[in-house]
């Protein structure tokens, strides 16, 4: 306990540390906060858009709505095409040479095809966000099929289960948890996809704001809408850890 | 230990005449259609009375583990000769045979009492009756107070204890085990065999057990059958006249041990080497 309470002093004095040296190097021009900021205005910033004029609570709400129904449809629709695919392998092999092509595509190139398909709106962000989420998961949901331990199909089939009990017993549990890992990596890419889509253009949300401040060259706010956005990807990886710890207590 | 015996109807003795397990000229084959059929079990006969402890041993790659896939009918290609398990040729799913493998094979995601009641689960018992059966047959194995762990926190003895409480949680007449033990230490090895002895007298299943320690077969069986290197033939059928109840521990200073040992040893060398 001693020493988990050194190591978190050391980091809250490291990052004293970090601020203030940066907020000393750009009051006395040592540092450009034309281009860096400055953690003064980074903070005021923040205190405005939260606080006094709170505009962008709206554009937090955009952005994580989009991304939570993104996380959500993209990976509901690949766990159940990856059991399709377990169940059908021939439709998998079919399949597999149009996915991997998708799937080696830079995804956030169609964000202009959806812009146009889907508007300015929530609807063309999701599809970016689910265009990533999707084979993420997809990809994640075949393996752990595939990894099922042979031990365990042999022992179930000399007991006489029958091809349902073999896969909601032994092939699904089993898989679990390399889903889990996929779906971690889901929501991460399906903020990813979000934000990049609101970058190129969006009526609302955190990317959006971004591009906006970067083109007026606000770059307290900028700083800001980083931080934000490092923060918001950060609380995804809890929220899926302990998720994780819940649900996984076996392994 | 509970009165696991007075409540079972299998444990009774049967009478002496038909066979639990008959192989007549058993030869198998694999690849029999295609260009290079490797013949893996060459005309094995022997049978096992019900209630009968019988060992297979041999050398690596002799036919053991076929034989035993044979009897579970989980191969798809069909030998020549004569199968027959209670009297009925094998089948996939044969509610009579409890099969229990090398590795563990327990379900981590489950708990020691789940893992035990799995084979129950399968062949369809009440929720109710298989976890007061699972529970029973882990306090037998000495695993009473850890019917709630999961098995990454148990030892790989805890395991295979486990293991061996799910397979005689079935109650089928007939046990396959192949190598139950074969990836233990010594000392918990000598442990496991105890434990089986004592499992197995209580319930008198009719058990066929591959292994490739000639103590342990010796340790443990009426007769042991001595196989040769591929494609497997039977050498010996040797049968072990030590008294029962037997503790495999104490067996390790017993002289008619090592006189059986010694002469089974001169078999399987006899049977590695030689094409006769």
């Amino acid at each position: 306990m001693n020493k988990v309470l050194r190591l978190s002093l050391g980091h809250v004095v490291f990052i004293v540390a970090f601020i203030a040296i940066w907020e000393f190097a750009s009051a006395n021009r040592l540092l450009d906060p034309t281009f860096f900021g400055r953690p003064s205005g980074i903070a005021a910033y923040i205190w405005r858009g939260f606080v006094t004029e709170r505009t962008l609570w709206n554009d937090l709400f955009y952005t994580v709505l989009a991304a939570t129904i993104a996380f959500w449809a993209g990976s509901i629709a690949a766990v159940l095409v990856g059991l399709l695919f377990a169940m059908v392998p021939k439709l998998h092999k079919a399949c597999e040479p149009y996915l991997t092509l998708l799937n080696a595509m830079p995804r956030i190139a169609l964000a202009p095809l959806f812009l146009l398909w889907f508007g300015l709106g929530i609807g063309s962000k999701i599809a970016v966000a689910v265009s990533l989420t999707f084979f993420i998961v997809l990809s994640s949901t075949v393996a752990g099929i595939r990894g099922v331990n042979s031990d365990h199909l042999v022992l179930s089939r000399a007991l006489g289960a029958t091809p349902g009990q073999i896969f909601f017993k032994v092939t699904l549990p089993s898989a679990v948890p390399i889903i889990f890992s996929g779906l971690r990596l889901g929501l991460v890419y399906a903020l990813l996809g979000v934000v990049g889509a609101e970058l190129l253009a969006a009526e609302h949300g955190l990317g959006q704001v971004l591009a906006y401040l970067q083109s007026t060259f606000d770059m307290d706010g900028v700083m800001a809408l980083l931080f934000l956005l490092a923060l918001l990807g950060l609380s995804i990886t809890f929220i899926m850890n302990w998720l994780e710890r819940r649900l996984l207590v076996w392994q | 230990m509970n009165d696991m015996a007075a409540a079972r109807p299998s444990g009774a003795p049967v009478a002496a005449a038909a066979p639990a397990i008959e192989l007549k000229d058993l030869t198998m084959r694999f690849g029999a259609d295609g260009p290079s059929p490797v013949l893996a079990v060459d005309r094995v006969s022997f049978s096992l009375a019900p209630g009968e402890f019988v060992s297979l041993i041999g050398p690596s790659g002799c036919g053991k583990t076929t034989i035993l896939n044979l009897l579970t009918g989980l191969l798809h290609e069909t030998p020549e000769g004569k199968l027959e398990v209670l009297g009925k040729p094998p089948r996939e799913g044969n509610p009579d045979i409890a099969y229990m493998l090398a590795r563990d094979s327990l379900l981590p995601w489950r708990t020691a009492l789940e893992n035990a009641a799995y084979g129950m689960e399968i062949r369809g018992v009440p929720k109710q009756e298989r976890e007061t059966r699972a529970l029973d047959l882990l306090k037998q194995v000495g695993l009473g107070d850890f019917a709630d762990k999961y098995p990454k926190a148990l030892s790989h003895g805890m395991r295979q204890r486990c293991a061996l409480a799910r397979t005689f949680a079935l109650d089928s007449p007939v046990l396959l085990m192949d190598e139950p033990f074969g990836a233990l230490d010594a000392q918990t090895k000598l442990t496991l065999e105890d434990v089986l002895m004592n499992l197995w007298s209580a319930h008198r299943k009719t058990v066929v057990f591959v292994t490739h320690d000639l103590a342990e077969a010796i340790a443990l069986s009426d007769r042991v059958v001595v196989m040769s290197a591929r494609p497997g033939r039977i050498i010996a059928d040797v049968p072990i006249d030590l008294p029962r109840p037997r503790s495999v521990r104490k067996l390790q200073s017993d002289h008619r041990f090592h006189d059986l040992y010694a002469q089974l040893w001169g078999l399987l060398e006899q049977g590695t080497t030689g094409d006769e």
